[in-house]
C-alpha cells in the first residue's frame, strides 16, 4: 500500500482552478519532487495536503486512512509535517524552543503541572530537552540551541524549520523549496541532509524544488505540474529529459 | 562544566529578589512609622494594579491578542467575592480562613466569565477582540451597577428594579443597593496578603510562560499558522492564557473590593481597562517584571504630584512620553543598554576579562 495517495483533487479559487484532476502516489521511504514552473500550483498542493486548504474535488488517504477536508492540526497527528515557502519560525521564541514545540504533542504534561511546577514538570522538560538536541545535532544547530531563532542565518533557519517539522514524529515530510535562498555549498549539504533524514528518521519526503542540481542530485521519482495539472511523471532521468517537460519549463 | 541556569528562569528570580527587597524595606518603615499615610493607602492598590497590568501582559505579550476587558473581569471578582465575604462575616469570623476562600471564589467566577465570553470572541482578532471585550466590560460594569441584592431570614434577594422591589424583611441587609454599589465589605485586603498574592501571580505567570503550554501560546502569538502545521490547538491555547488572565484580574478584583469599606460599580470602567493596558505597553510588551514596574510608578506618582497641584497631570503626562519614548525607541533603549552593559563592564573588570581569555 502507498503511504500517501491523491486522487483527482481539485480547488478553485474564484474563477481561478488552481489544482485540477492532481493525482500522486507516494511509496514509504520514497523521496519524490514536485516540480514546475512559478504559479504552477505546487504550494497549493501543499496546502491542500495539510488541510490549510479544503479541496474542492477529490480525496486524499494517507496510509490507508482518508484525510480529505480534516484540519491541520488532525492532519499533522496523523503523519503529516511540514516547511514553508516562505520561512515560518516562532521567531522570537529559542532555537531550540522552536523544536520543542515540535514536540508538544508527544511529550505531555498539564498547564497546572507546569504552572506549579510538579515533578513531572522536570522530568519531561528534560527529556524533551535532551531529545531536541538531538534533533538540532543532525542539522548541525545544537551550537546555536539558545540563540532567537530570528538571529540564524538564513540557510539555518530552513534546516530549522525541517527539525521543526521532523520534532513531530510524521510518517511524510513535505519541504517547499528547502534550497530556496542557499548558495550552492549549502545547498549540497542540505541534500546529505535531506538524505540522512530519510534513512535514518525512516520518513518519507515529498519536496517542490526550482534547484535542478538538488532534485536531479536526491529525488527518485518526479511529478511534474503545468497551470495545475499534472504534466507528467516518472523516475527522475525519464522526467527531466522529456521534450514536453523541457518546453514547459523554457515556455514555446 | 557549570550547571547552565536558563535565561528565564535567572530573569525570574531577578524580579522575586527586586519584589522581596521592596517588600522588606516597606516592612521596616511600617514598623518603625516611617511611613506617610499616603504611601500607606497606596500599598494594596499598587498590588492590585500590578497584578492586573501582569495578568494582562499574559493576554498581550504572550498570547499577541489586545484586550480591553480587564475591568469587567476585575468586577465580577470584585462583586462576587464581595456578596460572598458580606454573607458569611458572622459566620466565618476568622478572616484567614474567610479572605482566602473570597479569593478563589472571586478568581474562578471571573475565569469562568473570561472562558464564557473567550469561545466566541477569540475567534475575532486583532481590533475585533479589543472592541468585543470594551464592550463586556462596559455591560458587566452597568449590569452591576443596577443590580440590587439583600438578604433576610428567608434567603437572598435578586432584583434589577429598586431596592423596594427586593421586600426584604423586617432583620433584611442590603449587599448590592444598585448605583451605590457594595458596602459593608470587611476589609480583609492587607499589605501583606496583597503582595503575597502578587508574588504569587509573578510565579504563575513566570512558570506559565516557561512551560509546554507557555511555549505553545508563544508560538500562536509568533506564527498561528506554523503553530498549526505542528498540531498545536490553537482554540484551546487561546482559552487558557484568556482564562488565566481573567482569573488573576478577579483576583486583583477580590483585592480591591475588601479594601474599601464601599464600592461602585462606575470604578469598573473602560479608563480603568486602558489605565491597565498603558502599565503593559510601557512596561514593555511581554515583560512581566516591566508590568510590575509600571504599575508601581505610574499608579504612586499621580498621587506624589498632587502637591505640585496645577501641574500635576502636565508632569503625568510628560513622564509618560518619556517613558514610551525610552522603552519603544530602539536607538534610546540600546543607549540605556549600552551604558549598563559599560558600567558592568567596570564593576566585573576583572571578571570579564578572564571570560574573554577563556573564548
Ligand atoms: N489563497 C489564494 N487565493 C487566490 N489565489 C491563490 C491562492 N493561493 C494560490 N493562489 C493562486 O494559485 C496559483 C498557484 O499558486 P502556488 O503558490 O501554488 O504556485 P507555486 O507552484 O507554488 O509557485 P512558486 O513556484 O512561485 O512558488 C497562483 O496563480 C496563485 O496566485
Ligand atoms: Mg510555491
Amino acid at each position: 500500500m502507498a503511504l500517501l495517495e491523491v486522487k483527482k483533487l481539485g480547488i478553485s479559487f474564484g474563477g481561478l482552478r488552481a489544482v485540477d484532476e492532481f493525482s500522486i502516489k507516494i511509496e514509504k521511504g520514497e523521496l519524490y519532487g514536485l516540480i514546475g514552473p512559478n504559479g504552477a500550483g505546487k504550494t497549493t498542493i501543499f496546502n491542500l495536503l495539510t488541510g490549510v486548504y479544503k479541496p474542492t474535488d477529490g480525496s486524499i488517504l494517507l496510509d490507508g486512512v482518508d484525510i480529505t477536508g480534516k484540519s491541520t492540526i488532525q492532519i499533522n497527528r496523523a503523519g503529516i509535517a511540514r516547511t514553508f515557502q516562505n520561512i515560518r519560525l516562532f521567531h522570537n521564541l529559542s532555537v531550540i524552543d522552536n523544536v520543542k514545540v515540535g514536540l508538544h504533542n508527544h511529550y505531555k504534561y498539564s498547564a497546572g503541572t507546569g504552572v506549579f511546577r510538579l515533578p513531572k514538570y522536570f522530568r519531561t522538560e528534560k527529556e524533551m530537552n535532551k531529545k531536541a538536541l538531538e534533533l538540532l545535532k543532525v542539522f548541525d544547530l545544537d551550537g546555536e540551541a539558545y540563540l532567537p531563532a530570528s538571529g540564524l542565518p538564513y540557510g539555518k533557519q530552513r534546516k530549522l524549520e525541517i527539525a521543526r517539522a521532523l520534532a513531530t514524529e510524521p510518517k511524510l515530510l513535505l519541504l517547499d523549496e528547502p534550497a530556496a535562498g542557499m548558495n550552492p555549498n549549502e545547498t549540497a549539504g542540505l541534500m546529505d541532509t535531506i538524505l540522512t533524514v530519510r534513512d535514518e528518521f525512516g520518513v518519507t519526503v515529498l519536496l517542490i524544488e526550482h534547484d535542478m542540481f538538488l532534485v536531479s542530485g536526491i529525488c527518485e521519482k518526479l511529478t511534474v505540474l503545468n497551470f495545475g495539472q499534472l504534466l507528467c511523471e516518472g523516475k527522475t532521468g525519464d522526467v527531466l529529459s522529456n521534450p514536453e517537460v523541457i518546453k514547459a519549463y523554457l515556455g514555446e | 562544566m557549570k550547571k547552565k541556569i536558563s535565561p528565564m528562569t535567572r530573569k525570574s528570580f531577578v524580579t522575586y529578589g527586586l519584589l522581596l527587597i521592596v517588600f522588606i524595606a516597606v516592612e521596616i518603615m511600617m514598623n518603625t512609622g516611617n511611613i506617610s499615610s499616603m504611601l500607606k493607602g497606596l500599598l494594596v492598590p499598587v498590588c492590585v494594579y500590578s497584578i492586573l497590568a501582569v495578568s494582562l501582559n499574559l493576554t498581550v505579550g504572550i498570547l499577541g491578542e489586545l484586550s480591553l476587558g480587564q475591568a469587567g473581569f476585575m468586577c465580577i471578582g470584585a462583586y462576587s467575592s464581595a456578596i460572598f465575604s458580606n454573607l458569611v462575616k458572622d459566620t466565618i469570623t476568622q478572616p484567614l480562613i474567610r479572605f482566602p476562600l473570597a479569593i478563589i471564589i472571586g478568581g474562578i467566577c471571573a475565569a469562568l466569565f473570561g472562558i464564557l465570553i473567550g469561545i466566541p470572541v477569540l475567534r475575532l482578532r486583532g481590533d475585533y477582540l479589543a472592541i468585543v471585550t470594551l464592550a463586556f466590560g462596559e455591560i458587566i460594569k452597568n449590569v452591576f451597577a443596577a443590580l440590587y441584592i439583600g438578604y433576610d431570614s428567608t434567603g437572598l434577594h435578586f432584583s434589577l428594579k429598586s431596592q423596594g422591589d427586593l421586600g426584604l424583611g423586617a432583620d433584611g441587609k442590603m449587599i448590592i443597593n444598585g448605583a451605590l454599589g457594595i458596602s459593608g465589605t470587611p476589609n480583609d485586603s492587607t499589605f501583606e496578603i496583597a503582595a503575597a498574592i502578587l508574588f504569587i501571580t509573578l510565579i504563575i505567570a513566570y512558570n506559565f510562560v516557561n512551560s509546554r503550554t507557555g511555549r505553545a501560546v508563544m508560538s500562536i502569538r509568533d506564527n498561528r499558522i506554523a503553530a498549526e502545521s505542528v498540531g498545536i490547538n490553537i482554540t484551546k491555547y487561546k482559552l487558557i492564557t484568556f482564562g488565566l488572565t481573567a482569573f488573576l484580574a478577579g483576583v486583583a478584583g477580590v483585592l480591591y473590593s475588601h479594601n474599601f469599606y464601599s464600592l461602585q460599580a462606575s470604578k469598573f470602567d473602560y479608563n480603568m481597562s486602558i489605565l491597565v493596558l498603558v502599565f503593559v505597553v510601557l512596561g514593555g510588551i511581554g515583560s512581566i517584571r516591566g508590568s510590575v514596574i509600571a504599575a508601581v510608578v505610574l499608579t504612586m506618582l499621580p498621587e506624589y504630584l498632587r502637591s505640585i497641584n496645577n501641574y500635576r497631570m502636565l508632569f503625568y503626562a510628560v513622564i509618560l512620553i518619556v517613558m514610551m519614548i525610552c522603552t519603544s525607541n530602539a536607538t534610546i533603549r540600546n543607549f540605556f543598554v549600552h551604558n549598563f552593559e559599560k558600567l558592568k563592564g567596570l564593576i566585573f573588570k576583572n571578571k570579564s576579562k578572564t571570560v574573554k581569555e577563556a573564548e
